[in-house]
């Protein structure tokens, strides 16, 4: 099986497919990196009126670098599924925004080796 | 919609000073099969003729030995002192011979296509440029561009576009840079022999932009757009489909300025009225105006005038067909439909009822009998 990825923004799991593209779809989620940490929620904007102004059709959301993970999560999910805008993409688009939540952590330092045996001897010497 | 959609006419800066109705050739249907089989054909008709020597693997004076030396009967080159001498010859499955069925210049290079078949195609790929997702998928950057079809204001230029400065910052004020920054970023080294032949690098292309010619300064125009990298020209009343939809994908990126945009009616006509620059030419129409076909059936106007479904809750659920085989053994309810009596059975549990009374006797075969049946 072959998978052909995607790389829009407005598609939640970057896989081409009918469900999860942003193109096609009139009404569709997208989850980003904040440029300065956080996460941003995108969606589109009514399609009758919108769908030829590229520039002005998405809504964009941002859960700021100190909103914590649950609250990010339960306003993405208050502000698209709660409201029936897409209510099937609730799991991938809560998803998305932990995955990048846990990216942006800082990383923890590597605690030092605990020599053992000789090798204590030799390092208490 | 009743009334005909119009677009804005942007500025330079990409804010809109004035509006204009859209053409009605982008209500042409978009028909993805006929632009791909004329992109076919229309791509075949620059091709140069090409073919191997007409002497090629025959410059030599080969003869077969025929049977009984012991080898093939191919043709031999003759004579002696040279490794040459003896070698087969001619044949494509020789070495140095003929191709197998050698190329010829004759070859048929172009490709006829019907007017009509190539004016849909152009029709059908204007329509798709006015289509936003369609442009988002044949990969242009489209989505800080403030609206599809993207339509400038040259009157509103301070001075009548000449500098590819000034060009630049055109494409800039419209949100159009972002197309031309991907050529610039995609330029690579052509793979293969295609490089010593003057096409040196790929890349991908940019906006479309169209004007007319009729209006002053056309040639300025144009020459102020075609040093940046993949941007090309066009005028309006010679579109070309491999401009329009390269690849045979449609939903080219166009920027048109309001003069080439105002020509298209002329340059197509609509559906009802001639074009006035074309001989006969309606624009093709679509066969369903809205392909929704479930909203349509879903609609108060189809659904006021169809009945109430026939039937009861059994064909509500899709008719007899459309409903799910059920076993009567295993599931209750259906084995009551087909058997009333079902209920009072299990109620009064009379499957597990024992017999009561003595059972009757079975007929034994007598002794006597089976002496006489026995007997020698």
């Amino acid at each position: 099986m072959t998978v052909t990825f995607s790389r829009e923004p407005l598609n939640l799991v970057n896989l081409h497919s009918r469900k999860y593209s942003g193109l096609v779809n009139e009404k569709a989620i997208g989850v980003v990196p904040a440029p300065n940490g956080g996460v941003t929620l995108l969606t589109k904007k009514d399609a009758t009126k919108h769908s030829n102004k590229p520039a002005s059709v998405i809504n964009s959301t941002t859960f700021g670098p100190n909103t914590q993970p649950r609250k990010t999560y339960a306003g993405i999910v208050n502000s698209t599924a709660k409201k029936y805008y897409r209510p099937d993409l609730r799991k991938a688009a809560v998803a998305r925004a932990s995955a990048i939540k846990l990216s942006q952590r800082a990383k923890k330092d590597k605690a030092p080796a605990k020599p053992r045996g000789k090798k204590a001897v030799v390092a208490s010497s | 919609m009743s009334t005909r959609p119009t677009v804005s006419v942007l500025s330079a800066e990409g804010k809109p000073v004035g509006s204009a109705p859209l053409p009605y050739v982008f209500k042409a249907p978009i028909r993805p099969d006929i632009v791909q089989a004329v992109h076919t054909g229309m791509a075949k008709n620059k091709r140069q003729a090409y073919a191997v020597s007409e002497k090629a693997g025959h410059q030599t004076s080969a003869e077969s030995w025929g049977t009984g030396r012991a080898v093939a009967r191919i043709p031999r080159v003759s004579g002696g002192g040279t490794h040459r001498a003896g070698q087969a010859a001619f044949g494509n499955q020789c070495r140095s011979g003929r191709m197998f069925a050698p190329t010829k210049v004759w070859r048929k290079w172009h490709v006829k296509i019907n007017l009509n078949e190539k004016r849909y195609a152009t029709a059908s790929a204007i329509a798709a440029s006015s289509v936003t997702s369609l442009v988002l998928a044949r990969g242009h950057r489209v989505s800080q561009v403030p609206e599809l079809p993207l339509v400038l204001s040259t009157s509103s230029l301070s001075t009548p576009l000449a500098k590819t400065r000034d060009a630049v910052t055109l494409l800039k004020g419209l949100g159009a840079y972002p197309d031309v920054v991907k050529v610039v970023k995609s330029r690579k080294l052509r793979a293969g022999k295609g490089k010593l032949r003057g096409r040196r690098h790929r890349q991908r292309r940019g906006p479309l932009v169209i004007y007319n010619p009729e209006v002053e300064g056309a040639k300025a125009f144009v020459r102020a757009f075609r040093n940046i990298p993949g941007v090309e020209t066009c005028s309006v009343k010679a579109l070309n489909l491999l401009q329009l939809a390269p690849g045979g994908h449609l939903g080219r990126f166009i920027v048109w300025t309001d003069s080439a945009f105002e020509a298209l009616n002329e340059v197509y006509g609509s559906s009802t009225e001639p074009a006035a620059l074309k001989k006969n030419y309606l624009l093709p129409q679509a066969t369903v105006t809205n392909a929704d076909i479930a909203r349509l059936i879903n609609s108060s106007e189809v659904q006021g005038v169809c009945r109430a479904a026939k039937g009861g809750a059994l064909q509500k659920r899709g008719g007899k067909a459309g409903v799910q085989k059920k076993n009567p053994l295993k599931n209750k309810q259906v084995l009551l439909r087909l058997n009333p009596y079902a209920a009072t059975f299990a109620k009064e549990k009379l499957g597990s009822i024992k017999i009561e009374g003595k059972p009757e006797k079975v007929y034994t075969v007598g002794s006597a009998f089976k002496e006489t049946l026995n007997q020698d």
